[in-house]
């Protein structure tokens, strides 16, 4: 079993790069699902299908057959409990009663728990319902969200040390630890505020689970070197074109270089100009599969 | 442009995350201050965008920003997510022994930081406090980074009825002389309640009881509260602004995000999308004919395309947003800039191109 836990900042194409590294593991063989966190799918307008929800969507994705999935702490919570408890009047009870149903959503750290106890049932644990995959790709939520999200079940198993769900903490956090099974990757795009946002984050996620995340910089330019000597008379009316892609190629440079100094390792991948999704996906994993990936 | 700016006294950007709306908040901002307006600008971590774009450096802090063009003041405050809500039960809890007991409670530790909501209320009850303390003509409030645009809205009342007093109720132990009633209803919580025991464990249940038991207090303080944000977002003098991204699937979620805005009673008067067009296209003769030839003109058709394609989905988008609103200037479109917005100057600028209207489609 793999976990890939996939952020960075918002906007940075965190969810592209999730897909593009999904149909990658499925080509390499493993059987996939990409999983989305949040109360509403992005995927579902992503990919232009009629729903994504809790219960798996197969999908045919760059000629790849993978399962797409949307994850709330509420359902999480649901299916555990229902595989639990085992008695359907009782998760009734629990469920469908309005105020129970704003208590589980809101108690402290509970949607949290059950996400990560999802994320993270399969082997060595095997906790709950039989999940018939090899790895899982999450697009995970963004920045502080995230770190707070994995800080969940340290903080948790300080507050409950004893019963199930102290138990449940603590393998969990152990699996979030392993780096055998969970890898972390950072997106960010080549710019100042992604990128010193992007290894503050990648940071604070190794303060957590003291695995280093690996950054993935975002949308960079592939410059033809010594394209300038062959250019002609066209050049006069690209000016404006010619000026900007070299002071952004230039700007990007730098941002490389700064990640490169950084503590974490790096790859890129490349600015796609396509605008449909299926496009930008097979793109980018092709790149990771060239060895964007084995690179790191 | 943007008269709302002379005459509202709050604005609230909201949109997804990463799609720009710290700038642009504090770009609004400066033109409101440019007029002459006392302008508080809040944003909230853990983006801390606005710390670096402004210079912030404590958080909490109001700092006054100088500019030689602000006629009026502009300020501008980082909210903190703990301390906000700290200070919020520090008021609430109604003496310091029970003040106290709360915030030892683990799971208020992990409830002020980490729960579903906690930030988007503690956002909300600075906003409140600021725009009761009278000091500004017009606060904006950059909204905090979620995934989708609509949480925002959704999650005061999500947190609202975690303290409304049905839930606080399940924790308590029944008092003596209480009707068959209400021991029925107490019969059936303590099965839920076992439930969720045999689910967690006793421990947690017990710091579950306390919590309850603590807030107790003061939960009709924050009903209250809840209720007074509720009525100051629909009031006319406050406005939404929305800023998207230009891309297919961010469209169609700001378009679904406009609908719920105005179904919800909120004045939603702008739809700002952000880095648009890039300044370079507009510089280049319209239909200049590029054959290929070169890797550079490869490259300029694969851009043009690409803009080109973007065109498309955005009248779609466009004419959607124009129907709801009844209102053909609602949308403005910004160019992407040629550089980072790094500081005060760059902000300066941005609110001129927004002054200017962007780009007219």
């Amino acid at each position: 079993m793999e976990i890939n836990f996939i952020t960075g900042k918002g906007g940075v194409g965190k969810s592209a790069v999730a897909a593009a590294m999904a149909v990658q593991k499925a080509k390499s063989g493993m059987k996939t699902i990409l999983v989305e966190l949040g109360d509403q799918s992005f995927f579902q307008d992503y990919f232009l299908v009629p729903t994504v929800n809790y219960k798996p969507t197969g999908l045919q994705l760059c000629k790849q057959s993978l399962d797409v999935s949307l994850w709330t702490g509420q359902e999480c919570l649901k299916e555990y409990a229902m595989h639990i408890l085992k008695i359907q009047s009782l998760y009734h009870l629990f469920f469908e009663n309005a105020v129970s149903r704003a208590l589980i959503n809101v108690a402290p750290a509970l949607p949290e728990l059950a996400i990560l106890g999802k994320i993270t049932s399969g082997p060595p644990r095997n906790v709950g319902p039989k999940m018939p995959y090899d790895c899982i790709v999450v697009d995970a939520y963004a920045s502080g969200h995230f770190s707070a999200l994995l800080r969940a079940p340290a903080g948790l198993a300080q507050a409950v040390r004893f019963g199930p769900m102290g138990e449940q903490v603590r393998s969990i956090d152990a699996v979030l630890k392993d780096n055998k099974i969970c890898n972390y990757y950072v997106v960010a795009l080549p710019e100042e505020l992604p990128i010193i946002e992007g290894l503050e984050l990648a940071q604070s996620i190794e303060d957590v689970v003291r695995i280093k995340p690996k950054m993935i910089l975002n949308k960079m330019l592939s410059m033809h070197s010594g394209w300038q000597k062959k250019e002609n008379k066209t050049t006069q009316e690209l000016q404006p074109f010619v000026d900007y892609i070299e002071s952004l190629s230039g700007r990007q440079k730098q941002m490389l270089k700064r990640l490169n100094e950084s503590s974490f390792s790096s790859f890129t991948l490349p600015w796609v100009l396509k605008n449909e999704a299926e496009k930008v996906i097979e793109a980018l994993a092709q790149k990771l599969d060239e060895g964007g990936l084995q690179n790191v | 442009m943007f008269k709302i700016l002379n005459t509202a006294r709050v604005l609230i950007c909201v949109g997804s995350g990463g799609v720009g709306k710290t700038t642009l908040a504090a770009s609004l901002g400066f033109m409101a201050a440019k007029q002459g307006r006392r302008v508080l600008v809040l944003t909230i971590d853990p983006s801390q965008r606005l710390k670096t774009t402004l210079n912030l450096s404590e958080t909490g802090q109001i700092s006054k920003l100088n500019h030689p063009e602000i006629k009026g003041e502009f300020s501008a405050a980082v909210i903190d997510a703990k301390k906000t809500f700290d200070e919020f039960v520090e008021k609430a809890a109604g003496s310091p022994e029970l003040a106290q007991k709360i915030l030892n409670n683990r799971l208020y530790q992990q409830l002020s930081t980490t729960l579903n909501g906690s930030q988007e209320f503690t956002a909300l009850e600075k906003l409140y406090a600021n725009y009761e303390c009278k000091d500004f003509d017009l606060i904006i409030l950059d909204t905090p980074p979620t995934k989708h645009a609509i949480d925002f809205l959704n999650a005061p009342q999500k947190l609202s009825v975690l303290f409304n007093e049905g839930v606080a109720k399940w924790f308590r132990k029944p008092k003596k002389g209480r009707n068959l009633i209400s021991k029925i209803m107490h019969t059936g919580t303590l099965q839920v309640l076992k439930a969720l025991e045999s689910l967690t464990g006793s421990e947690f249940m017990h710091e579950l009881a306390d919590f309850f038991e603590n807030i107790e207090s003061w939960q009709s303080k924050l009903e209250e509260r809840v209720t007074a944000v509720h009525r100051l977002l629909v009031h006319s003098d406050t406005h939404f602004c929305l800023v998207t991204s230009f891309d297919q699937a961010k469209l169609k979620e700001a378009a679904y995000f406009s609908k719920e805005i105005r179904k919800g009673g909120y004045r939603l008067t702008a739809v700002i999308i952000n880095r648009a067009f890039p300044t370079w296209l507009a510089r280049i003769k319209t239909g200049l004919e590029v054959k290929g030839d070169s890797w550079l003109e490869r490259q300029f058709l694969d851009f043009r395309g690409y803009y080109q394609t973007r065109d498309q989905f955005y009248k779609v988008f466009a004419k959607d947003i124009i129907q709801q609103s009844q209102e053909a200037g609602i949308i403005h479109q910004l160019p992407e800039f040629d550089r980072d917005i790094a500081n005060l100057d760059d902000v300066a600028e941005l609110a001129i191109c927004i002054e200017q209207g962007g780009r007219k489609i």
